[in-house]
């Protein structure tokens, strides 16, 4: 097992490598001067080029990348050109807020996407199955930016039951900075007015970003158990007599475990996605928004960290999704 | 009539997908002639700002006082041009680069399937973004950005598919009667791998229409005065919620067009190969 | 869903925001100490590496400076300085501290420790060094007795003076506790407080881009005698997004929005009963460039002819709902320097077609489309771009509106060749003196800075402006000004269409505040709030 785990580690090592290549040289070959950037308004040709020489963007580019990776390697990202802070320290500090809400959104998208294809499947051809298809070809289709805005027109601005942005009422002091997730120090400290603010304030951006996840999940299950509900052994086990509900829980979502988690695998990938333009609507104080105050600002150190940030993310994930498998099929591993 | 495509007529949605992708062609080509106020994809008009929808503007007007319902119609074209452009050039790029990695073999075939995995893992979006803000900001520089990201979804599946039908009987006899690698990969394993990528572009249509819109609400995308679904929802944002039209009917239309694109693309999939189930 | 939130509509949002429990009642209205303020975050806190409106609204609360500008139109006040001395030759500048000046952390401010701000400012050579860096060496700063900072100048500038409230007093005991690898502590201030000034920033109080949490000095220099009953809380609270402002600001829980507000939402804004709408005219002035050194705008008829074609009232009245006064001139009106008696351009596309008709009777090629460029995500420069487009459209030239961002549009000003054909800006009050407006703009010494990127060279002009700016005394520099921005105008190298009013959304509670145009009035040690 721990070798198992080790050698797909071992794999992603290079794919990460690729990826830090082909991303620095794809935004350092276009043409756009941070130097000019970071030396801000007021400043002048003299400033740039000082600037320019000082962190090093008059050397040839193959010196830029070895320089780069060499920090990287020690986990420095270097400093952003507009806030001249270090860069992994803002990720350090925005990343529990993207994760609080991805988690929140994945819940969502199991928690009811699981029960609600089931209920497709069983309800085959029948009203609520329509209703749920048409749902989830809505889901994927729709764009969630437009989403999200809809959401806030109805539901903070008209009706006003759900906050509009952010991830905390303007009035609440912030309890101690504990884990960073906000939602948990809420609860080491107690502060259980901070809790549900919080928690309110996580619906509408979770909503928005589980949709595409929720859709997806009620389309596989529904294939699923009809798959499953076909095969020869649950007739089988039908004609012995088990209870139809029972049949359905125990052998029908056990066989469609590991497509679910496979599934799962891959929402992650487009939340991290979706997390950018949720994020940048709703305003949360996550990697999302920070990707793209830094892609509006051209702020190309902080556009490399964050791609190879959710590059690994994305990797990390998926060798999760394959020791997963592999615990529910070892012969999976040999076969890797 | 064809087997398959009478089958394909007694999917009720993909019909629904077929019909709404036809409707979104038409309005692309024939746009200019179908909106009421043509001339409002440049035109603007201060005295008419941000009224309502009415007989005389269905859908309300803009910021600028130009008509939403004209400007939603004008916009299908440059929806359309741009996923049939990305999807095209990603077909033009992966389509080959898979035909060769999956027939070669050797260390051609790991060379390309390695990039094809790491350009993969690259999140596209962001990508996308960064370098369409990095090219200055245009139809162009999104249209780019996202083919760039693209390709390696049709490499894959080609691979896949050449290497499946490469170690068949058929390839084998070919082979064994003296046909050119040329004519066996072109005439005989491109056009049986075909049902897939079709099936992969149809989806990537409406996937592609989504992202771009994406760009276009972040300003990455179309410029204005272009009518532009994305950058009129972003737009619309500054006079909410006052002007709830004018974020809503844009919306819509992304909405349905890439529906139909789904549908359409779902159906085919069905129809090609009913094992197939990938996302998205 | 209905087209405009009325009254009754706008007390519903409210009642039915509290019904929803989203806060409890007590925490809005009843805190009378902490001030919830929209202004956005500069970049970072230091005020030696920022220097840009969010850096002015922040640095006036946190820090000090030896002169500060007050009040409107602004005038230049000694603060940390009781008074200063200028030799003749305009040279030599002395300024006498105050005596007994806190920093935050208790200790006392020296003539060191200001001269140790500015040698940090002019070794960073960023933000506010623009304006110092030609003219000021760092060993000619010094303290010759305690209490007493000397400026030897390189050449006379006379906006030397007026760019000393730029210019943050910052405490070297903090800065060099934090120092690494000889960074001037950057690392650090960039995070963290290290003022003087009257509120000082609360531990964790600030996470970039989100919030910012301050709380009173009570040893400030001044004192609080002139406010009894201050704010003792400022939450910093940035809200990007209009609609939340305005959602935010009408039902209480934000005290006021800062000065950008679109005209579109006033009317909603003053129909509630919680806030309203000041409007002040501040010094920051609407310019679309033109690229003289590109054809067609070499000729002097092709310029005059997009001068007079765009619609300047319709602009000001329709879509900035008439919050902003027309300016002909390139600087504020309201500052000294200008010719008043010069009528500027008007909207005339008659007299625009003439000029096209001249222009390309003189062989100026008109046919190639024209690229207009603009900051993506600022709307008006957007709208304003799009009407400009749509009238010259209707004398027949093709101009293409481009999306950008300012960092690529200020690098891509370094040469004529890759700076756009036009383009859209403000110019912000750096500081109060036409050499921020014309001075920068138009003095061809400039060129390959954003603020020359008209790239217009009229030798005449440039003595005139070179003169004004070696001298000291604003009568004597005054009618060069005029006289330079006569020939500007008639050489009509951009188009200058208004100068800005801000509209700030205010809570009713908040009395007191006191506007300046330089940091838009968000200085908070005047302010109270009541109820």
């Amino acid at each position: 097992m721990a070798r198992f785990v080790l050698r797909r580690c071992g794999l992603v090592l290079p794919s990460l490598l690729g990826l830090l290549i082909i991303t620095f040289l794809l935004i350092h070959a276009v043409p756009s001067d941070p130097a000019a950037a970071m030396a801000g308004d007021a400043a002048t040709p003299e400033q740039i080029a000082r600037i320019r020489a000082q962190y090093g963007l008059d050397q040839p580019m193959w010196r830029q990348f070895l320089v780069y990776i060499a920090k990287v390697v020690q986990l420095d990202f270097g400093e952003s050109a507009f806030s001249h802070r270090p860069v992994a320290l803002d990720i350090f500090q925005r990343l529990p807020a993207t994760l609080e809400l991805t988690f929140c959104s994945l819940v969502l998208s199991i928690g009811l996407g699981v029960p609600l294809g089931v209920v497709s499947a069983l309800k085959h051809n029948a009203w609520p199955d329509y209703l749920l298809r048409i749902f989830s070809v809505m889901g994927i289709a729709v764009a969630a930016f437009w989403f999200a805005i809809m959401l806030q027109l109805l539901f903070a601005m008209n009706l006003a039951w759900l906050p509009l942005r952010g991830d905390l009422s303007s009035t609440m002091t912030r309890p101690p900075a504990i884990t960073h997730f906000l939602v948990l120090d809420a609860v080491l400290a107690g502060r259980w007015d901070v809790f549900g603010d919080a928690l309110r304030h996580l619906v509408l951006p979770s909503i928005t970003l589980g949709l595409g996840g929720l859709a997806t999940i009620v389309r596989f299950t529904r294939a699923g158990v009809l798959d499953t509900l076909q095969q020869d052994f649950v007739f089988y086990e039908r004609a012995m007599g088990y209870r139809r509900m029972r049949l359905i829980w125990v052998f029908i979502l056990r066989n469609s475990v590991t497509a679910t988690v496979t599934q799962i695998g891959l929402l992650f990938g487009g939340l991290i996605a979706g997390a950018v333009v949720v994020e940048s609507i709703f305003d949360w104080p996550g990697i999302g928004s920070y990707t793209v105050n830094a892609i509006l600002t051209g702020d190309k150190q902080v556009m490399l960290a964050v791609t190879l940030l959710v590059g690994a993310i994305y990797a990390g994930v998926n060798i999760l999704v394959d020791v997963v498998h592999g615990m529910l099929d070892p012969r999976l591993m040999d076969r890797a | 009539m064809n087997p398959i495509l009478r089958k394909l007529s007694r999917d009720l949605p993909a019909m629904l997908g077929l019909f709404i992708v036809v409707v979104v062609l038409l309005v692309a080509l024939f746009g200019p002639w179908l909106a009421p106020y043509p001339g409002d994809a440049s035109a603007s008009h201060l005295l008419q700002r941000l009224k309502p929808p009415s007989e005389k503007f269905p859908f309300g007007t803009d910021n600028l006082g130009r008509d939403i319902f004209s400007r939603v119609i004008l916009g299908a074209r440059g929806a359309l041009a741009i996923s049939l452009t990305v999807v095209g050039v990603a077909m033009l790029v992966g389509v080959p680069l898979g035909l060769v990695a999956g027939y070669r073999g050797g260390w051609v075939s790991e060379t390309i399937m390695r990039v094809t995995d790491v350009v993969l893992a690259i999140p596209q979006l962001v990508l996308a973004l960064a370098l369409a803000q990095l090219m200055k900001p245009s139809i162009e520089s999104a249209m780019l950005a996202l083919s760039l990201t693209y390709w390696p979804f049709f490499t894959r599946i080609v691979f896949a598919e050449t290497r499946r039908l490469s170690s068949s009987m058929f390839v084998d006899a070919l082979r064994g009667v003296g046909a050119g690698p040329f004519r066996i990969v072109f005439l005989h394993i491109l056009p049986n791998a075909l049902s897939p990528v079709i099936v992969r572009a149809t989806i990537g249509l409406g996937f592609t229409i989504l992202v771009a819109a994406v760009l276009g609400f972040l300003g990455m995308g179309a410029s204005p005065p272009t009518p532009d679904w994305g950058l009129a929802i972003a737009d619309s944002r500054l006079y909410l919620p006052r002007a709830w039209w004018y974020a809503t009917f844009p919306g819509l239309a992304i909405l349905i067009t890439v529906m139909g694109f789904n549908l359409l693309g779902d159906g085919l999939r069905d129809l090609v190969d009913p094992r197939l189930r990938r996302s998205r | 869903m209905t087209s405009k939130l009325t009254r009754r509509q706008v007390g519903g949002l409210a009642a039915g925001a509290l019904v929803a429990g989203a806060l409890p009642p007590s925490a809005r209205a009843a805190d009378t100490t902490t001030l919830v303020s929209g202004f956005q975050l500069p970049q970072n806190l230091d005020p030696h590496q920022v220097y840009d409106v969010p850096m002015q609204a922040m640095m006036l609360n946190t820090y000090d400076n030896l002169y500060r500008y007050q009040d409107d139109p602004p005038v230049i006040e000694p603060w940390l300085a009781e008074s200063h001395t200028v030799s003749d030759d305009g040279l030599t500048w002395e300024f006498k501290l105050r005596p007994g000046i806190k920093f935050h952390d208790g200790s006392a401010m020296t003539a060191e420790d200001v001269v140790y701000s500015f040698q940090r400012m002019l070794a960073l050579a960023l933000g506010p060094a623009g304006a110092f860096l030609k003219i000021l060496k760092p060993e000619n700063v010094t303290a010759p007795v305690p209490l007493t900072v000397r400026f030897k100048l390189e050449t006379s500038y006379a906006p030397f003076f007026a760019a000393i409230p730029s210019v943050c007093i910052v405490n070297p005991r903090v800065v060099k506790a934090h120092e690494k690898d000889g960074d001037w502590g950057k690392t650090y201030v960039a995070s963290n407080d290290a003022g003087s000034g009257p509120y000082k920033i609360v531990s964790e109080g600030y996470r970039p881009l989100e919030y910012l949490d301050m709380e009173i000095f009570d040893d400030h220099f001044l004192g609080w005698k002139h406010n009894p009953k201050p704010v003792r809380k400022i939450a910093g609270r940035p809200t990007k997004e209009t609609s939340t402002r305005v959602l935010a600001l009408v039902n209480g829980t934000l005290d006021w929005t800062d000065g950008n507000l679109p005209a579109d939402q006033v009317d909603q804004i003053n129909a509630s009963k919680v806030a309203y709408v000041q409007k002040d005219v501040v010094m920051k002035t609407f310019v679309v460039r033109m690229n003289n050194k590109k054809a067609p705008f070499d000729n002097i008829n092709v310029r005059k002819a997009f001068a007079h074609a765009f619609n300047y009232e319709g602009f000001i009245k329709e879509i900035l709902a008439g919050y902003a006064t027309r300016d002909p001139y390139p600087q504020p009106d309201t500052l000294w320097g200008i010719p008043k008696d010069v009528k500027g351009y008007d909207y005339d596309l008659a007299k625009a077609k003439e000029y096209l008709a001249k222009a390309v009777a003189e062989g100026a090629q008109i046919k190639r489309p024209i690229e207009i460029h603009v900051q993506s995500e600022n709307e008006q420069s957007v709208q304003g771009a799009q009407l400009f487009q749509s009238d010259l459209a209707q004398i027949g030239l093709n101009v293409k509106v481009v999306g950008n961002i300012w960092s690529n549009l200020t690098s891509s000003t370094a040469k004529p060749e890759t700076t756009p054909d036009m383009w859209v800006h403000w110019v912000s009050t750096y500081f109060v003196d036409p050499e921020n407006w014309v001075g920068q703009m138009y003095d061809s010494q400039f060129h390959g800075t954003w603020k020359a990127s008209s790239w217009y060279k009229n030798d005449e002009v440039d003595k005139l402006l070179r003169k004004a700016r070696g001298l000291v005394k604003q009568e004597e520099r005054a009618p060069l000004y005029e006289a330079a921005t006569r020939q500007i105008m008639a050489d009509c190298p951009d188009v200058w269409i208004y100068n800005s009013m801000q509209l700030q959304g205010i809570n009713k509670r908040v009395k007191g505040r006191r506007f300046c145009t330089v940091g838009q009035g968000a200085e908070v040690r005047w302010v109270t709030l009541e109820g």
